[in-house]
């Protein structure tokens, strides 16, 4: 893993994606509170956290679902406001949601191309959008019987594997993956992780949101750690160990957030 | 007001739970109103006894909606409680009368209770255990207890006051004003609040209700078992409607076939008015019952009408004339049906956003309470789907395999032997071209609001108003003719203009206010049916211009005005003369919805809307304004079928369109739409409006009898089995297609040979 040494020395390259002192309230909740985070090209970055310590809050506010009290979101230092996810898209940022958001009633193809279904005049073009389906899931590796099958008679990691071929059909720059783990097997886990790994291969730069350190530990470059809407900890996964993660997520403050660089510097001074 | 407490006192007492700000509130409101009523018509409400008057007539609806508490506060709704009420009475009335069954007064009073307890179990077993959406259960009961009531009385009035006198007069007493000066009724309405309040407010029952209303998964999660809590609610709900029937029978004793038409909008306007949600989980008994005398006042108003001095010119003197400005029949439903609508939402857009706390924070100069944000989900919450059916097309082998896995194959195959039973119990008669052409006819207008209302379920909404708005249409066309002589093109663009309003009017609260369909749409039923009522003034209006009654003639009859008729004796004269134009019109609007909804990228959006409205948003489809297109293309469609049923009757009826709501969801459902939404085709619902027509065609045919006789069944009793036909639809459609049974069954008894490895990974 020679790219994960030329990925750390940072400022070196230019960022995919910064945010800057991002701030989110619900009513009274304060959700976030001064949050930055920053993506490299082709980087994955685990973020981790307890329940409600604004984990998907943040990437909501990053692919536009919701929309930041304060602060700034650059993408490729340009100063972006997505009005919604359809808008962040455009700039190459998909989200996998936990739910997969799939339309069960529909077929894989029409999943694929939910929303943006290719067209000959008036009608659907369904021969193009079932040819390119397939392509899609075969560059994937994902074998289904049939794009014509419908999603809702499709096992969870199945449907995933849908989720996922819809989100790189957009030959997205960014791929949020919110609780990919969650409910999949661990054949299906493992088969996922590949998928990460063969997306990073091509440059695609990852966010997974997890609760199991294992997983981030195995396809990771760099961890982030938050809790109660606040970054308190940001550690290369090749100077870092799962125990000083937990210590994190138990006992971070934003004094011991630091950046990644920063927390290297201290370990080696 | 001098020292600005830093924090806020302790408070040590439990809440009361029994009232809140809201009932104070209302209260408030109520005294003005009535004192606004003294005012305005002194000679109703200025007498001492009209007081009583009205919280006699509230004491029913009052009853009524404290079952209907429990229901909504648990997320359900109960649209029968009218028809449960007029049922009861009917039973009651028609063992007890003489000319009837004669029975006393304690089997008499046993099945009007037995038979409020059975349409109770059965709302409740619909919707709990068999999965039914509440509205559409309560919806179809309604239709067949107000079926029931007809058949059973014929029409008829029946009246019993002088075995009362004699027989039970413990029971009459009810109707009676006792010692005290009032009505035994308000005293049974005092006590049912105070016991419900008490039952819902501080027992475990109560708890359990709130618990389900609030989140019934996490109720099941916590051991509550939220399908008895559900249950109890329809049948307190039932047998609390059985009460007030048997109220209105003590005090009448005797009944007419009207009774309770419309008392569901009343008690769930009293309940809504009383601070419940829609949405479940919140509101309180008392405040139902307050809500209940506010509605009742409210109607009376509407009803007694308001006095005024008239000044009448005669020759040259001028006379004054007195005399009351009374709303015409049918505005009182619509302005109930505003009622209903407004107060749905005051839960979600008032007291959920601390309006009121605000506004008085603001007169304070305190800082405001803050608008809880909601993050963006809409307040009918998020819709997920289990995911358990499997998918029947590709298991599909050879061609008669592919077509029985379509979802529309059994409308279809229904359709045909429909048809088929036709032909053997009527040789005669059934292939004729006059029955061929009535049938069509009936399909006609059944298919086209099935087809407007297939893109309103395949989107996952539902529309309840389509045959108000049939009449609402097919009366301001007919108004426009008769009486403001407007030329027919004119008349029929308004009136589709009207039609199309209500649509729009139905989005925007469905849409614009995030409100469930199933309760906007409600509000229009009685609304665009009212405002019909209202500008015919309840006549029946006929005889149009010739031009416009073309409109419903057969196509013949059409290219003879234009004097285009092809030759007779050919073929092409066979072919118009079996046509009319309304057919083809409505085979023109399905060939162009069925395309878009089946070939295009928009057709393609309702699905994904109905499959999941949070999925389709992420992938950037604007849901809201598919949603809206799709319910104001059904009101088109319905006003399209208002236009043509006035030029084929050449007269309009306000009953007109009446129960169609039922048959055009019904043909949808049948021809494999979901009433979860996601599904449906124009194919399906065209084939599933020909199996309603044909039914109801079967059902009203004359049979001749054996010994010669002939039988023809009466409509009332139609109309009950088109309700059983829709009920055995939905409830095929989630056990069978999307629960997939037939799959489970055959696991089941295929046991070990069917365990394929289809769910690997």
């Amino acid at each position: 893993m020679t790219t994960r040494s030329a990925m750390s020395s940072g400022s070196a390259t230019p960022l995919l994606i910064e945010m800057r002192n991002i701030s989110k309230a619900f009513g009274p909740v304060q959700a976030l509170r001064d949050v930055n985070l920053r993506l490299a090209p082709g980087e994955i970055l685990g973020l981790v956290g307890d329940n409600s310590a604004g984990k998907s809050t943040l990437m909501k506010v990053m692919t536009g679902a919701y929309q930041r009290d304060s602060g700034d979101v650059l993408v490729d230092g340009r100063p972006t406001h997505f009005k919604s996810p359809h808008e962040s898209r455009v700039d190459g940022i998909e989200m996998i949601y936990q739910d997969f958001a799939l339309c069960g009633n529909m077929d894989i193809a029409q999943n694929i191309f939910l929303g943006r279904w290719p067209r000959r005049g008036l009608f659907v073009d369904r021969k193009r959008m079932y040819a390119e389906a397939e392509e899609v899931l075969k560059r994937l590796k994902v074998d289904v019987n049939s794009v014509f099958q419908k999603v809702e008679s499709l096992s969870g990691g199945r449907q995933q594997s849908v989720a996922i071929a819809r989100a790189i059909s957009f030959n997205p720059r960014v791929v949020v993956l919110d609780e990919p783990t969650a409910n999949l097997s661990v054949m299906a886990t493992e088969r996922l992780l590949e998928t990460m790994a063969e997306l990073k291969r091509h440059g695609v730069a990852q966010i997974i949101i997890s609760h199991r350190l294992t997983d981030i530990f195995d396809v990771g470059d760099r961890i982030m750690v938050m809790k109660r809407g606040q970054a308190v900890g940001d550690r290369y996964i090749r100077h870092t160990d799962e125990a000083e993660v937990l210590e994190l997520i138990v006992s971070g403050t934003p004094e011991t957030a630091m950046t990644a660089d920063q927390a290297l510097a201290a370990r080696a001074a | 007001m001098t020292a600005i407490s830093t924090a806020p006192p302790l408070r040590r007492r439990l809440p009361f739970e029994l009232i809140g700000g809201w009932e104070i509130g209302l209260l408030a409101f109520m005294v003005l109103l009535y004192a606004a009523g003294v005012v305005i018509n002194p000679k109703f409400f200025g007498q001492p006894d009209a007081f009583s008057a009205i919280l006699r007539d509230t004491a029913r609806f009052g009853v009524m909606a404290a079952g209907m508490t429990f229901v909504i506060v648990n997320k359900d709704l109960d649209l029968s409680v009218g028809s449960t009420f007029g049922l009861v009475a009917t039973i009651f009335s028609i063992a007890f009368s003489k000319s009837y069954y004669d029975l006393g007064i304690v089997a008499s009073l046993s099945a009007a209770v037995l038979t409020g307890l059975a349409v109770g179990l059965v709302n409740g077993v619909f919707v709990t255990v068999l999965r039914v959406p509440a509205f559409i259960t309560t919806l179809t009961m309604l239709f067949i207890g107000r079926g029931l009531v007809l058949g059973l009385t014929g029409g008829k009035t029946i009246s019993y006051s002088e075995k009362a006198a004699s027989d039970g007069a413990w029971f009459f007493q009810i109707g009676e004003t006792n010692a005290l000066g009032f009505n035994n009724q308000i005293l049974i309405f005092i006590l049912v609040t105070i016991v419900g309040m008490f039952a819902l407010a501080k027992t475990r029952w109560g708890y359990e209700t709130y618990a389900t209303g609030g989140n019934e998964l996490a109720a099941t999660y916590a051991g509550i078992p939220t399908r008895r809590v559900r249950m109890r609610g329809y049948v307190l709900s039932a047998l609390s409607a059985t009460l007030a029937g048997l109220m209105s029978v003590a005090q009448d004793k005797g009944i007419t076939s009207q009774y309770g038409q419309g008392a569901e909008l009343i008690v769930i306007a009293a309940v809504i008015v009383g601070g419940a949600s829609i949405l479940g989980g919140r509101g309180r008994l008392l405040g139902g019952a307050l809500g209940a005398i506010l509605v009742t006042l409210i109607d009376k108003v509407l009803r007694e009408g308001i006095p005024m001095t008239r000044i009448v010119k005669v020759g040259d003197a001028e006379m004054k004339v007195q005399g009351m400005a009374q709303l015409p029949p049918g505005a009182v439903p619509a302005f109930l049906g505003l009622i209903l609508l407004l107060s749905v939402l005051i839960e979600p857009w008032i007291i959920r956003r601390n309006v009121f706390p605000r506004l008085w924070a603001r007169v304070r100069g305190r800082p405001l309470p803050p608008v809880i944000e909601v993050g963006g989900v809409a307040i009918e919450g998020a819709q997920t789907k289990g995911s358990s059916a499997s998918d029947r097309s590709m298991r599909a082998r050879g061609p008669i395999g592919h077509f029985l896995a379509r979802r529309d194959a059994a409308a279809i195959i229904l359709a045909v032997a429909l048809w088929c039973v036709g032909l053997y119990l009527r040789p005669d008669f059934w292939g004729s071209i006059d029955n061929s052409f009535n049938l069509m006819l009936s399909f006609t207008e059944v298919g086209l609001l099935a087809i407007g209302m297939t893109y309103v379920i395949a989107n996952g909404d539902i529309d309840l108003s389509v045959g108000s708005v049939l009449a609402l249409s097919a009366a301001t066309c007919a108004f426009l003719m008769k009486q403001l002589g407007f030329d027919p093109a004119t008349a029929v663009f308004i009136a589709l203009v009207a039609g199309a309003a209500a649509g729009v009017v139905n989005a925007l609260l469905t849409v614009g206010f995030g409100l469930p369909a199933f309760v906007a749409t409600l509000g229009m039923f009685y609304m665009a049916r009212g405002i019909g009522a209202w500008l015919t003034a309840g006549r029946q209006l006929s005889s149009f211009p010739e031009g416009f009654n073309l409109l419903g003639r057969k196509l013949i009859d059409a290219l003879t005005y234009f004097g285009v008729a092809p030759a007779r004796g050919s073929l092409a004269y066979d072919l118009a003369a079996a046509l009319s134009v309304q057919t083809i019109f409505m085979i023109v609007v399905a060939i162009i919805a069925g395309l878009i909804l089946g070939k295009t990228p928009f057709g393609q959006m309702i699905y994904a809307t109905g499959g999941n409205r949070r999925a389709a948003e992420y992938a950037g489809i604007d849901t809201g304004r598919v949603r809206a297109i799709s319910l104001v293309f059904s009101a088109l469609c319905a006003a399209c079928a208002g236009v043509i049923y006035v030029a084929f009757l050449r007269s309009f009826n306000p009953s007109a369109g009446q129960l169609r709501e039922l048959d055009a969801i019904a043909a949808v459902i049948i021809g494999g739409g979901s009433i979860f939404g996601g599904y449906g085709t124009v194919i399906g619902a065209l084939a599933g409006a020909a199996v309603i027509a044909l039914i109801r065609a079967l059902l009203s045919l004359q049979l001749i009898l054996g010994n010669g006789q002939s039988f023809v069944m009466p409509q009332h009793w139609v109309n009950v089995f088109i309700g059983l036909i829709l009920m055995v639809a939905v409830v095929g459609d989630v056990w069978i297609r999307q629960g997939d049974l037939g799959a489970s069954i055959r696991r089941r008894l295929g046991g070990r040979r069917s365990a394929a490895p289809r769910t690997a990974s």
